[in-house]
């Protein structure tokens, strides 16, 4: 080997990498372990959301073959359906009022369990259970609390003296979504209540000696302190309220299932009446993906307000 | 695979025609299958089970228990003269929809499906064509209920095996009536106000009826009050909406009055709850399926005495009734057609199903003429009503949503998305019949004015 060679072999040699498994290696790995759940979410995310799409700017019957209609499904609903129309007005209703009293329930449920009081773990447990019985059990229980021959709210409300006559729970547009909205706020106000609670606990206790020092009132550690504090969790659990009762279709469909004469239909129930009962899957699939927009809207608002925090 | 599918479609391929010949012709041979007479050349054509096949039937659980216990006994007894296997799947029946759709989307599921109503013309390239059954079931059994056949027979083809009604009728309090000076049950729909305010009273229980979303008991009340009116949802024609005519706003005024004189309408109702109702003694008359009255005979004996039964009402433009009908359709996924399709056939043997209609006690009537003198309606002089809802003096009675137009996958959607129980709840609520006729019509153009 001459001279000239070796020069050029030499730096060559000093340029060459010690080898690395492949699973010691960073970005392979990452993806690696990144997949699994990437895979769960495209399956069961991503996959029935494009399906959903398509069918949508479909004619899909069940059992046919389907055709390709644009926005025409979109079209008809906004311009022909009635029931669509106060659907979505319905919705709007539901989830505003019932996300109110819900976080206001659940903020005074927080602070007061946030209190010393004897028995204190059971109380926050017991608040639970309307959370975790299954919705269909829980509103098939209400339905018979509200039901015409059988009530028993009526029962009381004429028993005590409170009214001369039972409410007509589901016999008016007005009662029935005021039994819905009822039943939702008693279902998620503990959720709210103990996520708050949580975000309670995480506030330094020194804060309030602070400002008990300063002599702030109560209210003024409360506007001043508790909520700026609870601001992060407030955030998500509002966004995940949102997203859920908007989307809410146990409850509505045990309950009133559009009673009377479809005037309590939400969005969700009735894309399940035209897809699934009137066999018009597009036409199911355009009504359940029009609040998309908007709840991405909203959801987006969220997210930005969280990262400025 | 496509192959397979194709040939399912088409029909009888050689080599399954030579195979069920065959069979038949010893079957022929040894006796009829069926006990009936007749067939011809349809009997020749009988499936056959193959052995080791696994099929599964999917239906409502019926308000009659033992029925589906029948049922059940009866897939056994196939299974084991056949050795295969027969399940019986059976849910609610607000399921049963949510149930047959999932299956006609994935395309897999049930080898046969308890079709409700006019759903053969909802999911039509879903079932396999059994014209060769009920030609032989015709010809075995005699004439089919017109509704049977409008409800399953598409575009020419049969596309489920008809099976059965399951008849309405009113159960009365005779004892309330009585207090209230009244001997029998109404005949016309005015009679109705009057014995109802009577009733209410005397006694304070309302003559009551769901005016909601009931698939049964709702459709069958308020569709045969709009037809005795003069008023219907279509014309013949099937597309041109009639709705909105001073004889469906007549209809509406009825209702209006009816519950001004202190009959209840519930929008609320579902099927169950003026069975529960009527059980609890809150109401003092109701439509509902022959289960009240056999419940209180077999299971609660605390007014079965005092109930009394009567057919609809008449309107000025005549008496009209509907029944929820009950068809068996044979789906094009199934794997062992045959077998379900003969198993179908066991289940409309005349020894079966004379077992089945016993075991329901008068919940169920037959779809085809030979059924209609079952000794079941000799065992209980009230029974008659039920049957006499569905074939009277030999005539059939009864139509099906959206007549007079043709069932179709239109008269299905308005039928399930309750326009009309709707229309009259609306007319009810607010007073006004003209407002309520608005929206019905405009819902109504909505869904007939698809393509």
């Amino acid at each position: 080997m001459n001279t000239a060679t070796q020069a050029a072999q030499t730096p060559r040699v000093a340029l060459r990498r010690p080898r690395i498994p492949f699973l010691d290696r960073e970005a392979p790995l990452g993806y690696l372990l990144l997949a699994p759940a990437l895979l769960l979410l495209v399956g069961f995310l991503a996959y029935p959301f494009f399906i959903g799409l398509w069918l949508s700017v479909t004619n899909a019957a069940a059992g046919e073959i389907w055709q390709y209609v644009g926005l025409a499904n979109y079209r008809f609903e906004f311009l022909n359906d009635r029931v669509f129309l106060a659907s979505i007005w319905n919705t709007f209703v539901y989830t505003a009022v019932t996300t109110v009293f819900k976080l206001a329930l659940g903020l005074f449920m927080a602070v007061l369990l946030n209190q010393a009081f004897p028995f204190q773990r059971f109380v926050r447990a017991a608040l639970l259970l309307p959370f975790i019985i299954p919705t269909v059990l829980s509103t098939l229980a209400w339905r018979w609390m509200f039901d015409p021959t059988f009530s028993v709210v009526n029962w009381v409300i004429t028993h005590t003296g409170l009214a001369v006559r039972g409410v007509n729970w589901f016999g008016t547009p007005h009662a029935a979504m005021a039994s819905m909205i009822i039943v939702n706020v008693w279902r998620g106000a503990p959720f709210y209540g103990i996520s708050f609670l949580a975000g309670l606990q995480v506030i330094p206790v020194e804060l309030y000696e602070a400002a008990k020092v300063d002599g702030a009132t109560r209210r003024h550690q409360f506007v001043h302190i508790t909520l700026p504090m609870l601001r992060p969790v407030l955030l998500v659990v509002l966004l995940l309220s949102t997203i859920l009762t908007f989307a809410d279709f146990q409850l509505p469909y045990v309950l009133t299932n559009g009673a009377p004469y479809s005037s309590s239909h939400v969005l969700a129930t009735w894309a399940y009446a035209q897809a699934i009962q009137g066999g018009s899957l597009g036409v199911g699939a355009a009504i359940s993906l029009v609040l998309f927009p908007v709840l991405s809207i909203v959801t987006a608002g969220v997210l930005i307000a969280l990262r400025h925090d | 695979m496509a192959d397979d599918s194709m040939r399912r479609r088409k029909g009888w391929t050689r080599r399954r025609f030579l195979q069920t010949t065959g069979a038949a012709t010893a079957a022929v041979a040894a006796g009829s299958v069926l006990g009936a007479p007749g067939g011809g050349m349809a009997a020749a054509m009988m499936p056959k089970p193959r052995a080791g096949a696994r099929i599964r039937l999917l239906q409502w659980n019926s308000f009659v228990p033992q029925a589906d216990a029948e049922i059940r006994r009866q897939a056994k007894e196939f299974g084991d003269a056949n050795n295969c296997t027969v399940e019986i799947e059976t849910v609610s029946g607000d399921q049963l929809q949510p149930r047959t759709v999932a299956a006609v989307a994935a395309g897999n599921g049930p080898d046969i499906i308890q079709m409700q109503y006019s759903w053969p013309h909802l999911y039509t390239a879903s079932t396999v064509v059994v014209t060769n059954e009920v030609n032989y079931l015709l010809g075995a059994l005699g004439k089919v209920h017109p509704v049977n056949e409008a409800f399953t027979k598409v575009r020419g083809a049969w596309r489920a095996i008809p099976y059965c009604h399951v008849p309405n009728a009113w159960h009365y309090r005779t004892d309330y009536f009585q207090k209230a000076g009244v001997s029998s049950f109404p005949k016309t729909w005015d009679e109705l106000i009057v014995v109802g305010e009577k009733v209410v009273k005397a006694t304070g229980k309302p003559i009551a009826q769901t005016i909601g979303h009931a698939y049964g008991d709702s459709l069958t009340m308020w569709n045969p009050v709009l037809w005795g009116f003069g008023g219907q949802e279509v014309d013949k024609d099937g597309h041109t909406v009639r709705i909105n005519s001073p004889e469906t706003d007549a209809a509406l005024q009825w209702a209006i009055r009816a519950a001004k004189a202190g009959i209840k309408w519930y929008p609320e109702w579902l099927d169950p709850d003026n069975n529960q109702a009527y059980h609890a003694d809150r109401i003092s008359a109701t439509l509902n399926g022959a289960s009240i009255y056999i419940r209180e005979v077999v299971e609660f004996h605390k007014f079965d005495k005092v109930t009394g039964v009567a057919a609809m009402p008449s309107g000025p433009k005549g008496n009209f009734a509907m029944n929820l009908v009950l068809n068996h359709a044979v789906m094009r996924w199934s794997r062992d057609v045959d077998t379900a399709k003969a198993f179908v056939l066991s289940l409309m043997d005349k020894t079966n199903y004379s077992k089945w209609l016993a075991a329901s006690r008068g919940y169920n009537a037959g779809a085809f003429e030979a059924q209609n003198n079952d000794p079941v309606w000799k065992t209980d002089p009230k029974l008659t009503v039920f049957r006499d809802v569905v074939t009277f003096r030999g005539k059939p009675v009864g139509n099906w949503p959206g007549w007079p137009a043709a069932p179709s996958k239109w008269t299905t959607q308005s039928q399930t998305q309750f326009v009309i129980a709707d229309m009259f709840a609306k007319a009810v609520a607010n007073g006004d019949s003209k407002a309520a006729m608005a929206d019905a019509e405009a819902k109504l153009k909505a869904i007939y004015g698809r393509p």
